[in-house]
């Protein structure tokens, strides 16, 4: 045992506690940085050097202290779910935000919701019916049925636009998850040439996370760690990233809501689909999907086609049945264009009183029996109306259910962050009290140190000097 | 360690819980001031449902009550003008009974009569051709402008009737025919008049034209007793009108409205919490180790 190891000793736990109270500083420095997991230095006792022969030379005590090196305090399952957690409520707050942007547009059950504007021009033939002879009343039906036309293109335009921004919104998308993808297949490559070199690349592990966490969001798909410290991301099975190399995805599709096709996602190198059910991708694909797979904002302007369309074959049936006052026969009230959505091409046909077919045919001038039928019709089932109110009411509920939806996941997301936050945040006392510790630990090694110096001191320069 | 609390997590959680406790007083501020108790049909599905539908009834309820008042206006102009013509009917009733004493009446007081009795003809006339907001109440659908013309023809649309709606489903006659009332042409009270002034003038006994008024008067009280009739049902249709438009609100109310007392306490309460939940944030939030080292 040489002279001098107690020194090399506490020069080692000098060592040690510097570098842990440079830990704790970075801990400190990085409280509030998004993403940080705490680091702890990792250290073991050095044990006493290995002797050989068979002669012993005492009992001797270890070598002082090695660092092994900074751990990073994260725990991979809590990560895990916290990007599951982030897929179904990217998934369902997309598809909340969605239908009750669409919901508000709707405007119902106020008076400027397309309900109240039939039943205003329900009522507008009713007071025809009264006076037969007004051409004010004529001209409040030409007009209500003006405005109902008018408010029926308007709604299904603002459905349109919303589809349309959605439909960007999924390129957007696209773009970013294939840029994280690259990113994280970047940082794949520097951890493992850190991993294999011995350093620490505990920051750059905390960078990959929070990428990895908005694929999770955008996207879904599962992630999990391999043992050379790369971290393989896959969607829908395949590999988004794998080890350092990354894949894009690609959209397509059409690009408004009254064309036919589904918009879906690709693989750009091998060309077939990726079934995205996951993620804000995912929501953001359910809510533009076809009326006949259940997209909310295809349904309802589906539903605007088709309130056109039977209010314009019930009142141009109802006004064919009836004559006007030069006992012509009612021809058609409303027209709607060959081609296009109904709702954008419906017209009003009559122009003057004069076109109204107000009478029963072969009845008095003034005969309003046909005005009095045509207010009738908002009535009963399969009206225009009944067709609107079911439509409202279907569209409540399923945006009820996606509201509910979104808020259950959205507090998982919570549950399942905050589990992650108890275990990688950095904690104010906590670390406080690691470098109140190190601090000590760090007095101590050098009162160790002048200590065995003193000894020394007295063992060189004092002995044998004895009566001199 | 199943949980580590540290002082971030306090913070963020601190910070979604007074984000929640300001979401439900935003929610509830919105619905003391616009005192409606949802805004979104997903809010409350059911209710809008009933919302959408009681609007509807609503509208249907006003436009009835409008239909009532203008069948009213019929109606009554009808009825006074069937009431007019039976008193002048009657009034030339006791002239052709006056007239009809040939011995006591020399030819100047039958001249007399007789020009009372065309008088009296003119003035049934005009209330034939009664109109109300230019269209004549015992023509019909007919557009004519006159029910009856100077030659005492109906120029009503046969068999026509002006009905208004009164609700769902049910629709009154308005007006009365005028040929039923007052007969056409030569069967018509004006030319029966006519005759019994030329029969007055020529010397013939006017007696034998009594039966004819007779008949005529009783032509008229029955078409005012039919009128009278579907006032008084148009009235009862009023009255029903009314009390749907006010159980219909009712209803409304009941889906749309907030109680303004409850929604008040329910504001103030709300604040309590947030209050306290800022207070005792501000409070947990602020020691750390830090403040008890030296």
């Amino acid at each position: 045992m040489s002279t001098f190891s107690g020194l090399t000793a506490a020069a080692s736990g000098l060592a040690a506690a510097r570098r842990g109270m440079d830990v704790v500083g970075q801990n400190i420095a990085n409280q509030t940085t998004e993403g940080y997991t705490r680091q702890r230095v990792t250290t073991h006792a050095v044990a006493a050097i290995a002797q050989a022969g068979r002669f012993s030379t005492g009992a001797v005590p270890g070598q002082g202290v090695a660092v092994d090196g900074i751990a990073r305090l994260g725990d991979a399952l809590r990560d895990a779910r916290v990007r599951d957690t982030l897929a179904a409520s990217g998934f369902w707050s997309t598809r909340a935000v969605a239908t009750t942007t669409a919901e508000t547009a709707l405007a119902e059950p106020t008076s400027d919701g397309l309900a109240a504007r039939l039943s205003a021009f329900w009522a507008g033939w009713q007071d025809l019916a009264n006076t037969p002879d007004s051409g004010a009343a004529a001209a409040v039906v030409l007009d209500s049925a003006q405005e109902l036309t008018v408010r029926l293109a308007d709604g299904y335009r603002k459905v349109a636009a919303q589809w349309s921004q959605a439909r960007a919104t999924v390129d957007r998308t696209v773009s970013q998850i294939n840029t994280a993808a690259d990113q994280i297949a970047d940082l794949n490559r520097q951890i493992r040439d850190a991993v294999a070199s011995g350093r620490t690349a505990n920051e750059l592990v905390d960078q990959r996370g929070l990428l990895a966490q908005s694929v999770a969001r955008m996207a879904g798909g599962r992630a999990t760690v391999e043992a050379d410290g790369t971290l393989t991301v896959r969607i829908d099975g395949n590999a988004l990233v794998s080890g350092v190399d990354a894949r894009h995805l690609v959209a397509s599709g059409p690009t408004s809501v009254d064309s036919a096709g589904r918009v879906s996602v690709a693989w750009q190198d091998a060309g077939f689909p990726v079934a995205v059910a996951d993620g804000e991708l995912g929501g953001t694909l359910a809510v533009l999907a076809p009326a006949a797979d259940g997209g909310p904002l295809a349904q309802l302007a589906e539903a605007y086609n088709g309130v056109a369309a039977t209010l314009a074959a019930r009142v141009n049936t109802q006004h064919r049945a009836g004559a006007t006052a030069s006992r012509a026969p009612g021809a058609d009230f409303f027209s709607i264009a060959a081609t296009g959505p109904a709702a954008l091409g419906l017209g009003v046909v009559p122009t003057s009183a004069a076109d109204l077919a107000l009478a029963a045919p072969g009845a008095g001038a003034f005969d309003a029996t046909n005005a009095d039928a045509l207010s009738q019709l908002g009535i009963g089932p399969g009206s225009p109306d009944a067709v609107w109110a079911d439509q409202v009411l279907r569209f409540g509920v399923s945006t009820g259910a996606d509201v509910q939806r979104a808020r259950l996941s959205e507090s998982a997301a919570v549950a399942a962050a905050s589990a992650q936050q108890s275990v990688a945040a950095v904690d104010g006392d906590e670390e406080t009290v690691s470098l109140v510790t190190y601090q000590a630990a760090y007095q101590a090694s050098a009162r160790v140190l002048s200590a065995i110096d003193e000894a020394l001191d007295v063992l060189i320069n004092k002995t044998g000097i004895v009566g001199r | 360690m199943i949980s580590r609390v540290t002082a971030s997590a306090m913070t963020q959680s601190a910070m979604r819980h007074l984000q929640a406790n300001l979401t439900q007083l935003s929610r509830l501020q919105e619905q003391a001031t616009s005192q409606r108790a949802f805004t979104n049909p997903s809010d409350d599905p059911a209710a809008a449902a009933t919302a959408l539908q009681v609007h509807a009834q609503q509208q249907r309820n006003d436009q009835y009550a409008r239909n009532i008042d203008d069948g009213m206006a019929w109606v009554t102009t009808v009825d006074s003008a069937i009431s007019s013509s039976t008193s002048l009917l009657r009034r030339a009733r006791d002239l052709t009974v006056q007239g009809a004493n040939d011995g006591a009446l020399d030819s100047t007081a039958k001249e007399s009569i007789a020009v009372e009795l065309e008088g009296i003809r003119d003035e049934l006339l005009a209330q034939a051709n009664t109109s109300l907001l230019g269209r004549s109440v015992f023509a019909g659908t007919s557009d004519a402008g006159v029910a009856f013309d100077a030659a005492f023809g109906y120029t009503g649309a046969p068999g026509s009737q002006v009905v208004r709606r009164v609700s769902d489903g049910v629709t009154v006659r308005v007006d009365a025919d005028g040929s039923a009332v007052f007969g056409t042409g030569a069967g018509s009270v004006f030319a029966l008049l006519d005759s019994v002034v030329a029969d007055l003038r020529s010397g013939t006994n006017v007696g034998s034209h009594l039966t004819a008024i007779d008949q005529r008067m009783t032509a008229m009280l029955g078409a005012q007793g039919a009128v009278g009739a579907r006032q008084s049902q148009i009235e009862r249709a009023k009255e029903a009108a009314v009390d749907n438009s006010v159980s219909l609100e009712a209803r409304r109310a009941a889906v749309e409205d907030v109680d303004s007392v409850e929604v008040l306490v329910r504001l103030q309460a709300q604040e309590l919490v947030y209050r306290s939940a800022l207070a005792v944030t501000g409070r947990v939030l602020q020691p750390s180790l830090m403040d008890f080292l030296r």
